[in-house]
């Protein structure tokens, strides 16, 4: 008897270690994630950070502490938001993963690939046993996530092509990276659990292909369009929706009359093809070095008195625009900025209106917004109780230069123009912004004083606060209502990433990777 | 306040290659003939292999060509830093690659482990020596190029009728409320000098371009002036701040402060209080002096540290 009641005990006991050790991460956790952890790159597919967590709140964030430090090495310009699954915390960088204890910061395993690199990227992905990190020689390497003993590398299919820093996206059993190379910008999807390649689409249509005639000549050749940033899921209308970037050469357009399709575009890919269903082009012919990598923001909400599926995107560009996800459809633009002086209006179509005299020239010229842009790739955030879009602003104008030659297919460099505006009420200020999400009307502003530059994204919480983060170093939690700050916290060095929040045995933290080291801050215990 | 970089900064590149001749604002009859000889290329560092294109204007004119169509969407114009790569070329910087050879291999093999791709198969070597000169060039700083003129007469302008000393420091005498500029000519060019003694409110470039690596206290010594709650009113020099403090040196007991900002009001003056007009204050002689005094004062950098010797022993 005694020795089936042992044997009854150890096959529970069996069990119960068994379940902690297969808890893989599913599709079915990816398309509605547990609030007590952080899976994707913006927390849920559409990509509103916006955590449903509340231990942490306006009453008692004024009482939040650092519990733990973890340095990594070598590293600098950290821009991973850390993914935390059931307690454990995944971060890293091209060339490098970290497994912590997600409560001490004990450090359980770590993945080192040659060469040490300080390249910018956007963090590792989890999906089933796997955790996925980007290689700085342009592969895709899926780790085991209990171990980070590889079990696969992937490299992009076309030749010429490289993966750029992306976290690796997870969704319906595939893996989606992107990046640029030869020939121009594209997106990969690969089966998480192989890493056989599903499908790819590229940035820059080939002739015969739609969106090519908008190349004048063999421009299309030049390449343009990289796709550096991640997007967002709908999985009821099966579409992905990402952002391209610039085309080549950056600030010289002389070569390549026309829109040049599809790069500065948001586009919605059938995420079962790659197929694309629609696209949306923001800066149409760009010649200052703007995108549209900033993340989309998925929101059903009533426009004019008729519920739809909009998309939001704040773009580079200055302009904040509402569009419908389902088909692409311009719904309203406006500017999120001050001064916005290269167009004077959009079309009814969402086309700019352009404003002579703001291109690139030898001696310099000025634009607003700034190459920099009005706001760049760090996180948005939405809040569903607040009904707001927030945003890190950049305001003031910038100098544009272009070479004083010609650009020559196959080199770099056509001008620069990260350069800030000698006018002192131009300079460069970021903000926390507060927009009505369907309106785009601000609400309210908190100016991040003392920082200058992009990097920093935003986390909402349920809890009725935005934890924002600042370049100089400041890590500050504001009330959503008011922008009022509750919190700060100086971190000390330079941050380009946005914040995370889980849970690990009752107790909610907050964590942040700041330049090399990521912080995790909690209330004192007995809260 | 942001530290912004200097738009003057490409008309420096250009007195460079005037071979010395350094024409102001004030009128270049007074300047007319006095030529010093410019040394390209002949920053700090220790000395390496000859670079052929060192003190070759055509070649370096070259260089900056292929500079200008290559390297400026990473490494900004003129070299003071852009988007995605440190300045080659930002005043006051502390540089790892310093000579030639150092620089050259660093474009032509790239930098492992960074975004820094070699460019052997883009240009020929020689076409890197050009772009190398080039680089140098930038950082060449008034020591290079100094001006004419009486410097012990300019040293008693600095100390006595422009009292300079009642802000600046040279070698530890003087005061702290202004920048130390006992490496003056080390550190900036010959016009960034001039401006910041001709023109209002002139601003100097902060290291590290726009794409900074490091915090930084503020360079741009913007004055302040705070009026605590009970109605004390401190002036000062604001040495950082941010949504929360304020850290600011004291005008009056050269004395550092600290501000919480929900308890003060701050004033930020748009007036340096640097002037700028000694063109008129002083006489063209008398300015000519104290620009050859100050285009002298320079700390040369140390001899590099001796390699291990034999013997065991740590440290």
């Amino acid at each position: 008897m005694q020795g089936i009641m042992r044997n009854i005990l150890t096959a529970s006991l069996l069990l119960l270690v068994g379940a902690v050790v297969t808890a893989q991460v599913t599709d079915k956790d990816l398309l509605n994630p547990d609030p007590n952890d952080y899976l994707l790159y913006s927390g849920t597919y559409d990509s509103q950070r916006h955590s449903l967590l509340k231990q942490i709140n306006t009453s008692n964030v004024g009482r939040l502490q650092a519990k733990w430090i973890f340095h990594l090495t070598g590293a600098k310009d950290l821009e991973a938001p850390p993914i935390v699954h059931k307690g454990v915390m995944y971060v890293g960088q091209y060339n490098r993963v970290h497994a912590l204890d997600a409560a001490t910061g004990r450090l359980i395993w770590e993945h080192f690939r040659q060469p040490p690199s300080v390249g910018w990227q956007r963090g590792i992905g989890i999906y089933g046993d796997m955790v996925y990190m980007i290689g700085q020689d342009s592969a895709l390497v899926a780790l085991d996530r209990r171990t980070g003993n590889p079990i696969w590398e992937a490299r992009p299919s076309q030749p010429g092509k490289r993966f750029q820093g992306p976290m690796p996206f997870a969704a319906k059993g595939m893996i989606i990276v992107s990046g640029s190379g030869q020939g121009g910008g594209f997106i990969e999807a690969f089966d998480a659990l192989t890493g056989k390649s599903r499908w790819w689409w590229n940035s820059i249509p080939k002739p015969g292909e739609p969106g090519n005639e908008t190349w004048a000549g063999e421009s299309w050749r030049n390449g343009g369009g990289p796709v550096w940033v991640s997007g967002s899921y709908d999985p009821q209308l099966n579409l992905i929706y990402w952002g391209t970037g610039q085309p080549t050469p950056d600030f010289v357009g002389d070569n390549r009359e026309g829109d040049n399709l599809y790069t500065d575009s948001i586009v919605a890919l059938d995420i079962d093809t790659g197929k694309m269903k629609w696209h949306f082009q923001n800066t149409p012919h760009d010649v200052h070095d703007w995108d549209s990598n900033e993340m989309p923001i998925l929101l059903d909400a009533p426009f004019n008195g008729q519920m739809r599926k909009l998309l939001l995107q704040a773009n580079r560009n200055g302009i904040y625009y509402v569009l419908d996800r389902t088909d692409g459809k311009f719904l309203r633009g406006v500017p999120f900025v001050s001064k916005v002086d290269w167009l004077s209006g959009l079309s009814p179509e969402g086309r700019p209106i352009l404003t002579p005299g703001h291109e690139p020239t030898v001696q310099g010229a000025k634009t607003c917004p700034s190459t920099a842009g009005a706001t760049n790739f760090p996180s948005p955030a939405y809040s569903p109780d607040t009904k707001l879009f927030y945003l890190i602003a950049q305001e003031g104008c910038g100098i544009t230069y272009r070479s004083t030659t010609n650009f020559r297919p196959g080199q770099g460099g056509s001008g620069t123009a990260y350069m800030e505006s000698p006018d002192d009420r131009e300079r460069w200020q970021l903000y926390v912004r507060a927009l009505d999400a369907v309106t785009g009307k601000k609400v309210w502003d908190y100016e991040q004083i003392s920082s200058f530059h992009y990097g920093p994204g935003l986390l909402s919480t349920a809890g009725g606060l935005i934890f924002a983060p600042e370049q100089q170093g400041m890590f500050t939690a504001l009330d959503a209502k008011s922008g009022k700050p509750l919190w700060n916290f100086n971190t000390g060095a330079l941050i380009t990433a946005a914040p995370t929040t889980y849970t690990v045995d009752g107790q909610q933290y907050i964590a942040l990777a700041a330049f090399s080291n990521v912080i995790a801050f909690a209330l004192p215990e007995g809260n | 306040m942001a530290a912004q970089t200097n738009p003057t900064a490409s008309r420096q590149s250009r007195w460079q290659k005037a071979n010395g001749i350094l024409l102001f604002a004030l009128g270049s009859m007074l300047f007319a003939g006095i030529t010093v000889s410019a040394q390209r290329g002949a920053g700090p560092g220790p000395a390496a292999a000859p670079n052929p294109a060192i003190g070759n204007p055509q070649a370096i004119a070259e260089g900056e060509r292929l500079y200008n169509e290559t390297c400026t969407s990473c490494h900004g114009k003129d070299g003071t830093g852009g988007e995605l790569g440190p300045p080659v070329a930002a005043q006051n910087r502390r540089y790892l690659r310093r000579t030639d050879q150092e620089i050259f291999d660093t474009i032509k093999n790239g930098n492992v482990g960074t975004q820094m791709p070699p460019y052997a198969g883009q240009f020929t070597d020689d076409q890197i020596w050009r772009i190398t000169a080039y680089i140098r060039g930038l950082r060449g700083t008034a020591i290079d190029t100094p001006a004419a003129g009486d410097v012990a007469g300019g040293e008693a302008i600095f100390w006595s009728k422009g009292n300079c000393g009642g802000c600046h420091m040279v070698k530890g005498k003087g005061s702290i409320l202004g920048p130390d500029l006992s490496n003056l000519a080390g550190s900036r060019k010959v016009q960034n000098i001039v401006d910041a003694l001709t023109k209002e409110n002139h601003k100097i470039a902060a290291d590290g371009g726009t794409h900074d690596t490091t915090l930084l206290p503020m360079m741009t010594y913007q004055p302040v002036r705070i009026t605590t709650a009970d109605g004390k009113v401190i002036s000062g020099i604001l040495k950082n701040e941010d949504s929360f403090s304020l850290q600011v040196l004291g005008k009056d007991d050269l004395n550092l402060y600290r501000f919480k900002r929900n308890n003060v009001k701050v004033f930020y003056d748009p007036q340096s209080l640097m002037p700028h007009d000694w063109d008129k204050r002083l006489s063209p002689a008398e300015f000519q002096n104290l620009l050859a005094f100050l285009t002298r004062l320079f700390v040369p950098p140390p001899p590099a540290p001796p390699a291990r010797g034999g013997g065991g022993g740590v440290g």
